[in-house]
């Protein structure tokens, strides 16, 4: 049948003209697009160290500049001087750290409970978790905001961790599906040994899905580092901010002489941890975001 | 029938979902009831008494003209960035597939994700000062192209353009990545056999690659969706606080300014219905829409 002629000469065919023009051409104009958009993702950042190293005064004078002229650190004294910046970058690790340490104290067992025991309402309780990843974060923001002024966590660094932990909806799906990849043998056997739920969770579940909690734990503090518009509400007193709300202050003062080196500065310090984290964990951090167990 | 004694081995599951379930009920399941309660009285702090008004605040915030204003904009912001954060991403995706050099592929795939990991009010001031129209980097390329210069966030018709951009560049690497996993995980032996039946690069994509990777494409869709109404509210607060007269406002941030900037509880409560029946609506009508079209192939 010539149909069948025309075919089998496309498969001798095809592969040799593959090796050559259309084929490289393409990978080539893929590293053009790739390299552009990678360039332009880069940049506001690239700018923003630029400005952080060049005095405040050059900045405003000559702002075209691919790198610092007269490089200096006066911007960050600058900083520290007006503002409490050291506070905040305290506060910051204190908020970070607790939020990640509460979600991994919610999330793991509850992770656990889900993927390897079987009681009754499992399923239905499951879902009240995990249909809380489709809320919009600042929903309950109003009725959050009264109770927290009522039980007197207003300007606390409390009163912006506590809540925060709640966003457990990803974390609890992410650790039941861990857990699920153990044979449950494992437990069963160590349940004969004597082993109760307890030791089971600590002996056998957590020790074996480490790189799992390693990388949500990663994500979470990430995401806890960037807190913004909760911490904006609930935190009043300069000393007690965080840094990504103080970054924000440097806008809003002094108009004759606008301090864009010295919030440069600030904004490259809160950038700075998270994405040194991200440049040593970037597998794991990469394989934690799209839901994938990180190794 | 008998009954199970109680036991430390039956309690067990619920000691190790109940304090995930405690938090979930009071900090986000009950702050969202409450909303629907508070929003039929009229309460703010100033006034000690707060009497019941029925659907008042709904008429008072439908009559609004920030409300409907900051109701269009949503839809805006939906129209330019539910695409954009889908198409962009695929095909960023789709190309560093074909990027085999590895360290190549991983500098561009780190420095495409870097502005994810970013806080809003970071990603917001780094923009606030390329867009500042006195010293900023555009207006500096523009007056050196001899273009006239721009007001960007501060211009009316330009800030929620601008609010998009920053919330498009914030965003987009997720997505990237996620697309990326699931081109991954296309098995290698179906587009071998698509490339020996002739099958060019751009032809495997759109009848291989795409019906394969539609489960993440739909949690792409669903998850985008919320996002622009959600993750956007950051980047309002610091690039423009809703303005210049609320032309870059969206829902979200217009119950947030009349709850904690007015507070007129009972009409940013009233706008929070309004948000959560938009938000099950939404996505219910995702899910009924791609139920049928997504391949569960694995």
């Amino acid at each position: 049948m010539p149909a069948d002629i025309t075919r089998d000469r496309t498969v001798a065919v095809r592969p040799v003209l593959a090796r050559f023009a259309p084929v490289r051409w393409g990978v080539w104009l893929a590293h053009l697009v790739l390299a552009a958009a990678a360039v332009v993702a880069i940049f506001p950042l690239f700018w923003m160290a630029t400005t952080a190293f060049t005095p405040n005064e050059i900045v405003l004078r000559s702002p075209f500049r691919f790198w610092p002229e007269q490089p200096s650190l006066a911007n960050f004294h600058t900083a520290f001087e007006r503002h409490p910046v050291a506070s905040w970058l305290w506060n910051s690790i204190l908020v970070a750290t607790l939020v990640t340490l509460g979600k991994l104290v919610l999330a793991v067992p509850a992770g656990f409970a889900f993927a390897q025991m079987r009681f009754r309402g499992r399923d239905a309780l499951f879902w009240t978790i995990v249909a809380t990843m489709t809320f919009p974060t600042i929903i309950g923001i109003v009725p959050l905001y009264i109770g927290i002024s009522m039980v007197g966590l207003y300007d606390t660094l409390a009163g912006v961790i506590v809540p925060s932990i709640a966003y457990i909806g990803f974390y609890v799906f992410f650790m039941r599906q861990t857990f699920r990849t153990l044979p449950g043998d494992m437990f069963e056997a160590a349940w004969l040994d004597g082993a109760g739920p307890w030791r089971q969770l600590r002996d056998i579940a957590v020790p074996n899905a480490l790189p799992a909690i390693a990388s949500i734990g990663v994500i979470s503090f990430m995401g806890a580092w960037n807190i913004y518009l909760w911490a904006l509400l609930v935190l009043e007193s300069p000393e007690r901010g965080t840094l990504p709300i103080g970054v924000k202050v440097f806008s809003a003062i002094d108009d004759f002489e606008p301090l864009w080196g010295p919030m440069m500065a600030v904004a490259l310090i809160s950038t700075l941890p998270v994405l040194l984290l991200f440049l040593a964990a970037q597998r794991v951090v990469m394989a934690a975001f799209t839901g994938q167990v990180g190794r | 029938m008998v009954r199970q004694p109680i036991t430390w081995q039956s309690l067990a599951p619920y000691v190790f979902v109940g304090p995930a379930i405690l938090f979930v009920v009071v900090f986000l399941y009950a702050p969202v009831l409450f909303s629907v309660g508070l929003s039929v009285f009229d309460w703010n702090f100033i006034r000690p008494e707060a009497p019941f008004v029925g659907l008042d605040n709904y008429a008072r915030i439908f009559a609004d003209p920030n409300f409907r204003s900051a109701g269009w904009n949503t839809v805006l912001y939906c129209l330019a960035l539910i695409p954009a954060q889908i198409l962009v991403p695929l095909g960023l995706a789709a190309l560093l597939l074909r990027v085999r050099a590895g360290w190549v592929a991983g500098l561009y795939k780190a420095a495409l994700f870097v502005p994810t990991i970013l806080a809003y009010s970071v990603a917001g001031v780094a923009w606030l000062w390329l867009f500042d129209p006195l010293n900023g980097f555009f207006n500096t390329v523009l007056v050196w192209a001899g273009l006239p210069t721009l007001r960007w966030h501060t211009d009316p018709d330009l800030a929620l353009w601008c609010v998009a951009v920053v919330t498009f560049w914030k965003n987009f690497g997720l997505n990237m990545l996620l697309f990326l996993a699931a081109l991954v995980s296309v098995p290698k032996d179906v587009l071998e056999a698509a490339s020996i039946d002739a099958a060019g690069p751009w032809r495997r994509f759109w009848t291989i690659e795409l019906p394969l990777i539609s489960p993440t494409f739909f949690f792409v869709a669903v998850t985008t969706t919320m996002g622009v109404l959600d993750d956007i509210v950051g980047t309002i607060d610091v690039l423009t606080e809703g303005g210049p007269f609320g032309q870059s406002s969206n829902i979200l941030y217009y119950m947030y300014q009349r709850g904690l900037g007015f507070f007129q509880f009972g009409q940013a409560s009233a706008a929070a219905v309004i948000i959560i029946a938009l938000v099950i609506v939404v996505t219910w009508a995702q899910f009924r829409l791609f139920e049928r079209r997504v391949h569960y192939a694995r």
